[in-house]
Order: structure tokens, then sequence, then C-alpha cells
């Protein structure tokens, strides 16, 4: 297991208030199955007090667009090393 | 007389000179050759303009046009265009807006409204479906935008300029409410022409040919806008600022004047720290189901919020982390009624200036506590405030650095470094009005923010360019909003961007270069509408068009090569569409020397696809998209045009 930064941005990070998070994995891949677990625990602490907020992940983390240590990355099973610094965003345009 | 359903029918002409008004003469043929909006500005300034015609000349006019779905209850449509030969680059400047001011144009019974002569003292315009009125604007003279548009009647729709308009800034602004009408000096005009209010009020309706058909229809382009990925979620919930993390991510953020792609800091400055510790609300232009624009408080006042320009240029372009200063800094803008983006760009050229001992002129980069009193000095052209007025261009040229001068035909670049998004490289270039992002096709959007084409490849990128160019030139002609236009790349491939079609897609998108040349050539062949283009759908419906992608892509392109060739007309020489050296010659990444912008090899592909020669042109083009010219005439300012080029 590696001991790794992810930073998510864009609808990601609105969407489910996480920001930055210090996770350890092995794989790509783990860190979207972390990052759902925990946004799921955080709906359904929220969701008895607001019965009708809605699951705020409609953009999954595993079609985020991804880069590692600054170079973008789409190997779901890319193998993780510690200190890599993960940023998950979404897409993005604008004027 | 016919006229379309969709349309007004009258064009108003007002002559500040003799404070007189009169219709001017616009048919339905003139109506389906142009659409509406900055084509048909083009098309209105084409006729008037000659050789020599400068923006500051008596007999410069500035051209306000609507588009056709304006006021028609298709969504996001309340946009109006300005346009003018503009001070900043000499050539057409057409600048888009966002306000109420064509909503109560066609309100009041106009299509477009054209301002000619030159006031001999301040005055303001005053237009209602009965009366065209002049007052004297000298209690108004000197007052900011906000002061400005409270002392105008609150029953009416407002252009307005601020001090910086008054003393010609060359890159001040028109405004509307809160929306600008910002790139290209149109306020410079407006107060060279002593003009420094319009007001417009109505009731009329616009009429519909098939509303039993539209309606259905604005439900469905609704929820399509409300559902995509990009107009329903990242624009609403973040705005445009959204785009500075992917920027930095990609390297396409404008950093320290264009030196780099990447700034340490970013997140100080980013969409999310806006939305998650600034953001008051999110607002719209009327119409508007996206809901892009940001409220936010400013010394205990809510203000307009900045975009991704003013966040990326007034950030990492000089260096500056601090958010509460760029809010600040935007809000001062608006009120001295400057565009960000040149007053921004301007800045940074002069900072480097200053940093290789070329201007001693006190900016620096990371400083800011001397920013809001340079705004102050451009706006009323004191001390180094009278340079940094008159742009990047002119700067260069009198104190030097052209080759780091971050410009295109004189109009300072968008926040998009282009050196990791080659084709937006070769729109910046392209582009008719100078360095807009938007008139230059916004390739990057594909190129790593939307979709990830391959960024770096020239190849399929100038057909493209000329694709989306032309695309949005319609889009925009009539009267949409042009963040509409993001909407036709598929849901699917935006959301599933490590998906194994996606992957394969993009791949082999920038090799239907040949199959795009073909359609951008024979546009009149394209005979059937594409469903994820819905402003045709929208102009059968409005107008009974009879409207395919065909009509749109031709129109598209007889606005780029009418603009084009007005701007040749008006003395841009070939070989105008450059970049400065520091975007085509030096590598951002010193390992990778695909990282700058293969100009020359894309201007080549580009030009081969427009069917121009060195920028020009041919006059076979012109004959192909219908813009009239006589032949003798085309000659003679080709051959000038050649001279010196």
């Amino acid at each position: 297991m590696a001991k790794v930064t992810v930073r998510l941005y864009g609808v990601l990070r609105v969407d489910t208030h996480l920001a930055k998070e210090e996770i350890e994995a092995s794989k790509l891949d783990d860190i979207f199955a972390l990052l759902n677990r925990k946004v799921d625990a955080i709906y359904e602490e929220n969701v008895k007090e607001k019965p009708s907020l809605e699951h705020p992940e409609k953009l999954s983390f595993k079609d985020a667009i991804v880069y590692i240590n600054g170079d973008r990355c789409s190997k779901k099973n890319k193998a993780l090393k510690d200190g890599d610094d993960i940023w998950l965003l979404s897409p993005a345009s604008g004027g | 007389m016919s006229v379309l359903k969709g349309y007004m029918g009258k064009v108003l002409k007002i002559d500040l000179s003799t404070r007189t008004h009169e219709l001017f003469p616009w048919t339905d043929e003139d109506r389906r050759r142009t659409i509406g909006g900055k084509i048909m500005a083009a098309d209105i300034l084409f006729q008037h303009i000659h050789p020599g015609m400068k923006a500051f000349d008596e007999d410069n006019w500035i051209v306000v046009t609507t588009g056709p779905l304006t006021g028609s209850g298709c969504p996001n449509t309340s946009r109006f265009n300005i346009s003018t030969i503009s001070p900043l680059t000499n050539i057409i400047t057409s600048s888009n807006c966002g306000g109420n001011f064509g909503l109560s144009l066609k309100r009041a019974g106009f299509d477009a409204l054209i301002i000619s002569g030159r006031a001999s003292s301040p005055v303001s315009v005053h237009i209602t479906e009965d009366e065209v009125s002049f007052e004297d604007a000298a209690p108004l003279w000197g007052k900011l935008i906000s002061e400005t548009q409270e002392m105008l009647p609150d029953d009416t729709d407002k252009l307005v300029i601020g001090p910086a308009g008054e003393h010609k800034v060359l890159y001040s602004c028109v405004f509307s409410g809160e929306r600008t009408s910002g790139r290209g000096g149109v306020g410079a005009v407006f107060g060279d022409k002593n003009l420094k209010a319009v007001t417009v009020k109505g009731s009329k309706a616009v009429q519909i040919a098939y509303p039993d058909k539209l309606i259905p229809f604005n439900k469905k382009w609704t929820k399509t806008l409300k559902t995509h990925p990009l107009t329903g979620r990242q624009l609403p919930k973040l705005g445009t600022a959204g785009l500075v993390a992917p920027m930095h991510a990609h390297g396409i953020l404008a950093t320290k004047n264009f030196s780099a792609g990447r700034f340490e800091k970013f997140e100080s400055v980013s969409g999310e720290e806006l939305a998650e510790n600034h953001l008051v609300a999110s607002s719209a232009c009327t119409t508007c189901v996206i809901r892009c624009a940001r409220s936010v408080r400013v010394d205990n006042k809510v203000v307009k919020g900045p975009e991704l320009e003013t966040l990326g240029l007034l950030g990492a372009n000089i260096l500056n982390d601090n958010m509460e200063l760029v809010l600040k800094w935007n809000y001062e803008l608006d009120e001295l009624g400057m565009d960000s983006i040149s007053t921004a760009g301007s800045l940074a050229f002069a900072m480097e200036l200053n940093e290789k001992g070329m201007w001693d002129n006190g900016l620096k980069f990371g400083k800011t506590d001397n920013i809001s009193e340079t705004f102050r000095k451009i706006a009323f052209r004191e001390g180094i405030g009278d340079e940094l007025a008159n742009g990047t261009k002119r700067m260069s040229e009198k104190f030097g650095g052209k080759d780091f001068a971050i410009h295109a035909k004189g109009m300072e670049l968008a926040a998009y470094e282009p050196r990791r998004a080659v084709g937006q490289g070769l729109g910046y270039a392209t582009a008719n009005r100078g360095g807009c992002h938007l008139n230059a096709g916004y390739m990057v959007v594909v190129e790593g923010l939307g979709l990830d084409v391959d960024s770096l490849t020239p190849h399929g990128k100038a057909a493209l360019t000329i694709m989306f160019q032309n695309l949005m030139e319609a889009i925009s002609a009539c009267g949409s909003c042009l963040f509409t236009s993001y909407a036709v790349f598929p849901a699917f491939l935006i959301e599933k961007p490590n998906s194994l079609i996606t992957k394969a897609i993009l791949k082999v998108f920038p090799y239907v270069g040949p199959v795009v040349n073909l359609l951008n050539k024979f546009t009149k062949a394209v005979k059937l509408n594409v469903p994820l283009i819905q402003h045709t759908y929208a102009l059968n419906y409005v107008c009974d068009f009879k409207a395919t992608l065909g009509t749109a892509l031709t129109v598209g392109s007889h606005g780029y090569n009418m603009e084009r060739m007005a701007n040749i007309i008006l003395g841009q020489k070939a070989g105008a569409d450059v970049l400065p050296k520091r975007l085509t010659e030096v590598a951002q990444d010193p390992n990778d020397p695909r990282t700058k912008v293969p100009l020359e090899k894309l201007k080549k592909d580009y030009y081969r696809g427009r069917g121009w020669k060195d920028g020009i042109p041919k006059y076979k083009t012109l004959k192909r998209f219908g813009v009239a010219l006589y032949p003798d005439y085309y000659e003679a300012i080709v051959k000038e045009a050649m001279s010196n080029g």
C-alpha cells in the first residue's frame, strides 16, 4: 500500500465537499472505491436529517480526469507509490 | 415588404452630429444572408467602411445588433452584439454582451441600432417605440458605471460607458446592467462620439412562425442544457472560474505573462476557492438556464464576481494568489469600464518590461499594493496609465519586448496559454478580432478541458478550427449565448473520458480533418440538421428559415470571410495572423519541443482549408460565400495588403 494525497476539483469537489484526502492505496482503482465509500457514508449521515437530499456523486470518481504528479493518467489499474500527488478533475468549459 | 418572423423588421440609424434619426434599409434577403448579430453588423460595416477609415473618425459607425432568437423564448438568447472599428486593433471588433439591452431593443421594434456621427458635447440617447430623443449628458459625464446606470430611468435598459471610455482607453467597455461588451475598445468609440449612454424600452412581442412547435422544442433544448455535464453541472456550479484548476493541470493556465502554463498557488485563485469561500449566489442573464454568473461581496456590496479570464489574468499571470484582491479589482475595473483581459494583459507585459529593465514603471510580478491605483491611472490616462491605456502592442512598439508582447493583431490574449493547446494557438492567431479565445473557435474545449484530444498535434486542428469558428459565428448571429455550443459535444464523451469508446473516438478525432475540410468547403451541400446543434431547429421554428447545418456553416463562413475582408480594407496586411515568438519559438517545456505552437504548419493547412492566401480570402472564396466585391476594388486592396505585408 502507498500513502498518497488525493485532491479533488470541479464538480467532484463542490458536490462531495471533499477537497484533499490522505489515502492508503495500491492502485488508482482503490482510490475510487475508497472515495465512493466515503461519499456514501457522508450521504447516509446527512440524508437522515434531510430526506430530500440527492446523492452527490453523479459524475463517478472512476470517470474523473486523473493527473498523477502532474501527468495525465487514464489507466485505472495504475500502481501507486508513496508520496504520489493525485488530482481528480471533472471536465470543464467556459469562456 | 415581407419580414421574416423572429425579426422586428426595422433597423434604426441615428446621427449624433445632427441629432436626427432614420430607418436603415434591411431586407429579408439580408436577413437570410447574415441571420443577425455579429454577421449582420459586419455586413453593415462592410458596406460602409473604406480604406483608411479609423476608429475615431466621425464616420466610424457603432452597430448594435440582435439575433432572430433574441426575445423568442428560446433558452440563452438575450445576447446582443456591438461592432465597430476597434481603436485597439484598427480592424473590426465584435463584442457580444448578455445584458437586457438587446431584448428591449427588439421590444422597441428594432433589430439593430446604428450610431453614426459625433455629438459636439456629451449626450445620451433615449429610444422608445415612438420616438428617439437626445439629452445633454453633462450630469452623467465623469460618473462610474453603476452611478451612471442609477441616474438613468429605472424602466429602461441601458448601454453606458465609464471614465475609461470617456478618456478613450483603447480597451474600454460598454456595460448593460452588470454585463459587459468587453473587448476591442467599444467604450472608447462611444467616448470619442461623446456618447455616454443609450437607453431603450418597449413592449412589442417577437412574432414566432411555429409557436406550437417552438414551445415543446424549447423544453427539450432547456433539458439538454440543464443535464449536459458542461452546461448543466460545471458552469452552474463553478462558473467559468471552474476552469482554473483544469487549466493548471493541463499546463495552459497563463502564468507570469505567458512564460509558463502552471501556477503553483492556483488553488487560492480557483473556481473552487470562489465557490467555497466567496460566492453569495449564482446568477444569470435573462432567458439563461445555465446560470454561469457569480455574485460575490466586495466592501459589503453584492457585486458581479470574476470570470475565468479575470481570475487567470489577475491571478496566475501577474503572480497574485489573493482572491479577495481579484474580487476587488474586478469590481474596480467594472466601475471604471475597462476590459479585464486587456487591462491585465497590459499590466503583465508592463511588469515584465520593468523586470527586464526596459521600462521603469514600478509594476512588479506578485506586487499588489499599487494595482488599484494603476487601474485608476489607466482609466484617467495619468502617468504610466497613459501608456498602459494604449495596450500591449503599442507599449511594445515604444519600449521593446515584441517577442513577449502577448497579443494577436493588437488584442491581448485570453487566459489560455496555447503552447499546450496548439489548435487554440492557431485560433488566437487567425481570429478576425484579434487575440480572442471565442472568436478563435475555442478549440481548447477539445484539447484537454472538455475532451482529451491530443493537444500538441497539429493534425486536423486547422479544419476543426475553421468549422468551430464558422459554427460559433452562426450561433452568435442567432442571438444565442456561445456557451450553448458546448452542449453540442455528446454528453457521453464528456462524462466517460476514460472509457474505451471515448478514447477510441478521441484518438481518431485529429484525423477527420480531410472530411471536415470538405464540409467547410461545400457547406451548401450539407442538407441535413444534426440534433446536437439545436440552433438551426430554433431558426426554423422561430423564423421559418428552412435552415440546415449547411445553412449555419454557410452563413458562418460568409461572416468570417466578410469580417476578414473588411479588416483587409481597413489596412490589415498579409501575414497579420501571428503570435509573439514566446509562444511559437520557445517550448514551454524545454525537454519537449512539441510544447510550442507550430503556427506556420497550422496556418498553411488553415489557409488551404479557408481558401485564403497569406491570410487574404481568394476572390473565388468570397464569391462562394456570397461576399460581394467588385473585382477591380478587390485587386486594389489585395495589392495594398500585400505591400510591406
